[in-house]
């Protein structure tokens, strides 16, 4: 007879082995290149301090480039589409208990996946996408790149082309569109009148339904009920609209 | 001038130190605009969310979308139009740029802007040379006021500009009259735009008297 196996038992793992494992390695590497990031930026504040400008910390694109100030794919752009505030208007959202305090993590109200923050008014959340905090978590740098006179030419040439393809685009032929109204109408009128028909004939069958099971059980009981009922002013539970 | 522009007007408006940026009339240009409605303007969505991130190039687009001039609408709530020229302070857009924008047929409203924002800028004699033309211009514009909605027309907001001291809510830099520059010979006599039209008038009279 075998004896029944114990937690503690197995031999070949160690009484221990349930616990999570670490691989020290990894974890050194990490901590030195923390290190080595911590006293890079130490030392960037302290020259900044020297030469009494503010420090602003360079990205991974700029310690690979060398001396460059900034990268110039970082600027920002001006917003080439409205934010949009009312996305989750008259939406249902399960929001997580306990994270009605302060502003990490998701809650109701507008949420910034970038930092993790959560805003109760628009004016707050847009204000945050503006934010220092919002470039930099975002990859960004809060500068615009300055225009020249070449680039305002050619916006106002691109913008100028599209104005006038949208005035072309308007102009209309009255006829045609009169025509193309009637069709619609003449379509509409059809399935106004097929539906009709069918709805008249589902009333009728439904009729001949109930006829004929009354006739088949007529409950002297029921039929008190019924009276009664009717009398009262209700039929039934079910609703006494039709359905469409 | 840097290569680069600031995406909204916060560093501008630090005042905890002195001003060292580009000036207008010797002064911050963010200054140009009263306190009060400055701040309106700041605190608005539209500066938050459309005019933030604008240069030169991307104010077209906004500039384009403009309907109505005004400063203050409605609950005292800041025109587009008003935030733009604010934009415009801040962006402080070289002389040719104004010029692109103002020598432009198709966009009324984009005239109108980088009128109101010459208005403010420059200096009283250039203001006078540069607008004057646009007189020429008789085209509808919409203004919106806290009473809503009135017309008015390209060349009668020119004159406002150079004639009326308050516009838009704003009290525009004091600038001398065109008789008074003409005194100093900083201007020639204006050329009137409609010369020949008074020769017209001249001979219809004359058959008149014929009659």
């Amino acid at each position: 007879m075998s004896k029944p196996k114990g937690v503690y038992d197995n031999a070949a793992t160690g009484d221990t082995s349930f616990r999570r494992t670490w691989d020290r390695e990894e974890y050194a590497q990490k901590a030195a290149e923390r290190q080595a990031r911590e006293a890079k930026e130490r030392k960037g504040r302290y020259e900044a301090k020297l030469a009494g400008k503010k420090y602003i910390p360079k990205t991974e694109a700029d310690t690979d480039g060398g001396e460059t100030e900034f990268d110039d794919s970082k600027m920002i752009e001006a917003r080439r589409d409205r934010i949009r505030l009312d996305e989750n208007l008259n939406k249902v959202q399960i929001v997580p208990l306990g994270t009605t305090g302060g502003r990490r993590g998701k809650g109701a109200g507008y949420y910034c996946e970038a930092c993790d923050l959560n805003f109760t008014n628009s004016l707050e959340y847009v204000e945050h996408l503006n934010s220092k905090q919002h470039l930099n978590a975002t990859g960004q740098t809060d500068v615009v790149e300055r225009a020249t006179l070449e680039m305002v030419k050619e916006r106002l040439t691109w913008l100028k082309k599209r104005k006038h393809e949208q005035d072309e685009a308007e102009e209309f032929d009255l006829a045609k569109r009169l025509e193309e109204r009637k069709k619609i109408e003449e379509q509409e009128r059809l399935e106004r009148k097929e539906r009709k028909k069918v709805k008249k004939e589902e009333a009728r069958q439904k009729k001949a339904h109930i006829t004929s099971e009354a006739s088949e059980q007529p409950g002297e009981a029921d039929d008190d009920a019924a009276v009664m009922a009717r009398m009262m002013g209700f039929g039934g539970f079910s609703s006494t609209k039709t359905r469409q | 001038m840097s290569r680069t522009d600031l995406p909204d007007a916060k560093a501008m408006l630090d005042s905890r130190g002195l001003y060292d940026g580009p000036t207008i009339h010797s002064m911050n240009p963010l200054l140009l605009m009263e306190k009060i409605i400055r701040e309106r303007i700041i605190d608005s969505m539209y500066w938050k969310e459309q005019a933030w991130g604008l240069n030169a190039a991307t104010l077209l687009d906004r500039a384009v979308e403009v309907q109505f001039i005004g400063g203050q609408y409605a609950n005292q709530k800041p025109t587009p139009f008003i935030c733009l020229i604010l934009k415009m302070l801040q962006l402080n857009p070289e002389r040719e740029i104004l010029l692109e924008y103002l020598q432009d047929e198709d966009f009324k409203y984009l005239r109108v802007l980088a009128a109101f924002y010459i208005r403010l800028a420059w200096p009283a004699a250039e203001v006078y040379k540069t607008l004057e033309p646009l007189m020429a211009d008789y085209r509808k514009i919409k203004l919106r006021t806290q009473a809503g909605y009135k017309l008015t027309f390209v060349d009668e907001f020119i004159d406002d500009l150079l004639t009326k001291e308050r516009v838009c809510d704003i009290a525009l830099p004091r600038m001398p009259t065109r008789a008074q520059l003409e005194d100093m010979d900083e201007l020639e006599p204006r050329e009137p735009l409609v010369s020949d039209v008074e020769s017209d008038e001249e001979g219809e009279e004359g058959e008149m008297m014929e009659e």
